[in-house]
């Protein structure tokens, strides 16, 4: 198993946003977690990222606890996140945002890693020099995914990658994350898109109010009454 | 040729002012705080070069090295022991700390060394160069002031812009959360640039002591706030506006002085400072970035 997550706490302050999540991402797979908007999705990630501290529970990766690690040592040991609002230096050169992803690769010569993500997203390469802060949102998407593939990770956790992009990008992000699990990079996502991200992943879990309500292989629950309710509008 | 004489002093005082001011910069930029102790950190340095060179006699080489590497520990320091426990404090809460220490230094000083001022013998000798025939006399002290400010705004272009830590510490000024998830050591940036800033502060206080060789503990105090001024004019957060800021209030507090009133020459300083900021709130260089939909 590449990720478990037992039994998480996390609270703001006083809210009690994450109440006791279990979760687990096996080696190869593409897993998501859908929900409304305020499930607390974003803080599981973030938890997990270690940007933010549980009060409760563990997350075991490739089988070390890492819950008390701090967030950069965890992207050393292969845990790469996008994060909601894609967040890219925006002063920073679309090239000099692909080194940044790399940050924990010492040494090692980058520019393998970034023909890769001018492979994977080929108007990179063509604005390799531009300032970030001038890519367009569907632009910006692609950089922070490959920046984020820089360091090379084993597990790469996405959050709302949709977010805020025309119909046409979303089909096109999706296909991308579609390819970089083909390249074997195993895939958590976070999505408030269901119906895309339950097409693209082979399991997912359905969060309410910070819990699991819940869980199974993608296309059962596509089809299964109460999700599509509640998610995919129908 | 009186002119072009004040013109020189004016860019030799300014290049201090630049130099302490892109420490203030760059702490502001990447830690978001006014490091209000910065200007007695220019004078604790300025005190371990003048104990080498006038105390143990050492060569001047050796008090600039000392005094840096002072600087540079009290620097990094200071941010581990007062600013890091208040990293996630409301803005007000660092900023009277910055205060705090900023008098805990000021008072050591005066407990340590008493409030006698020190003759602080110029590191270049009180040598010029004479041109024109002896019509204009530019000091040793005004020649290495400003050579030493080109050589920083070089070398700290060449840093932000072209190394692996200084690209870091722009991913982290911008965003620390991103720049965390890449993998960077947030805090270690943050010391790094503290580290930097404090030994610039250790030059800038030997530069400022041998073209004004009184050494007090309130040495580095106006000098301080008038470096500050210089970032918050030239766009703080911006390294060449810290840059521009400084020199251009050099030359304008030079020429206050000499072409209006010497006693109202910092007014002046800071009436232009109103006047840029009425017109361009975020200073001359000063940018404010807009997040794309």
């Amino acid at each position: 198993m590449m990720l478990k997550v037992s039994d998480l706490h996390v609270y703001y302050g006083a809210i009690h946003a994450v109440k006791g999540i279990s979760l687990e991402v096996n080696e190869g797979e593409i897993v998501t977690l859908i929900g409304a908007n305020g499930a607390g999705k974003s803080t599981v990630l973030q938890t997990i990222s270690g940007l933010l501290r549980p009060r409760t529970g563990s997350i075991t990766f490739l089988d070390d606890d890492i819950t008390a690690l701090v967030p950069h040592k965890r992207v050393e040991r292969g845990l790469a996140q996008v994060p909601e609002g894609r967040r890219i230096f925006l002063s920073l050169t679309v090239a000099e945002n692909l080194e940044m992803g790399a940050y924990t690769q010492r040494g090692a010569d980058t520019s393998v890693g970034m023909e890769r993500a001018f492979t994977l997203f080929p108007r990179l390469k063509e604005r390799r020099k531009q300032v970030a802060g001038t890519l367009s949102g569907g632009e910006q998407q692609m950089l922070a995914m490959g920046r984020a593939l820089m360091s090379s990770p084993k597990l790469l956790m996405l959050d709302e990658p949709s977010m805020g992009l025309a119909p046409i990008l979303v089909e096109q992000i999706f296909s991308n994350i579609v390819d970089m699990n083909a390249d074997g990079t195993t895939i958590l996502l976070v999505e408030q898109n269901a119906q895309m991200a339950l097409s693209i992943a082979g399991r997912a879990y359905v969060l309410e109010t910070g819990q699991i309500v819940m869980q199974g292989e993608a296309a059962e629950l596509s089809d299964n009454e109460q999700v599509k309710r509640a998610y995919l509008g129908g | 040729m009186a002119f072009l004489s004040h013109l020189i002093s004016g860019v030799s005082l300014g290049s201090i002012y630049a130099i302490i001011a892109l420490g203030y910069t760059m702490v502001y930029g990447i830690a978001k705080m006014l490091n209000f102790a910065h200007g007695d950190v220019i004078m604790v340095g300025a005190y371990s070069c003048f104990f080498m060179v006038s105390r143990y006699e050492l060569p001047a080489v050796v008090g600039v090295v000392v005094a840096m590497v002072v600087c540079t520990i009290l620097g990094v320091t200071i941010e581990r022991l007062a600013y890091r426990p208040l990293r996630q404090a409301p803005a007000l809460a660092v900023l009277i700390t910055a205060i705090g220490v900023s008098y805990f230094l000021q008072n050591s000083a005066l407990l340590l060394w008493t409030s006698n001022p020190k003759v602080f013998p110029s590191i270049v000798g009180n040598g010029s160069l004479k041109l024109f025939d002896g019509q204009l006399s530019i000091s040793y002290t005004a020649l290495l002031t400003v050579v030493t400010c080109i050589i920083i705004m070089m070398a700290l272009t060449w840093f932000t812009s072209k190394t692996r830590m200084g690209k870091a510490m722009r991913a982290v000024s911008e965003d620390k959360g991103a720049a965390q998830l890449m993998g960077i050591n947030v805090n270690a940036t943050i010391s790094m640039v503290f580290a930097i800033g404090s030994a610039l502060a250790a030059i800038a206080g030997i530069l400022l002591c041998s073209a004004y060789p009184t050494l007090s503990p309130t040495t580095g105090s106006m000098p301080g706030i008038k470096a500050f001024t210089a970032a918050v004019f030239g766009g703080i957060g911006s390294i060449p506006g810290a840059m521009i800021g400084g020199i251009l209030l050099g030359v304008i507090e030079i020429f206050g002085k000499a072409y209006i009133s010497t006693q109202l020459s910092d007014a002046i300083v800071f009436l232009v400072l109103i006047v840029v900021l009425l017109v361009r709130p975020t200073g001359l260089l000063g940018k404010s970035v807009q997040e794309k939909v």
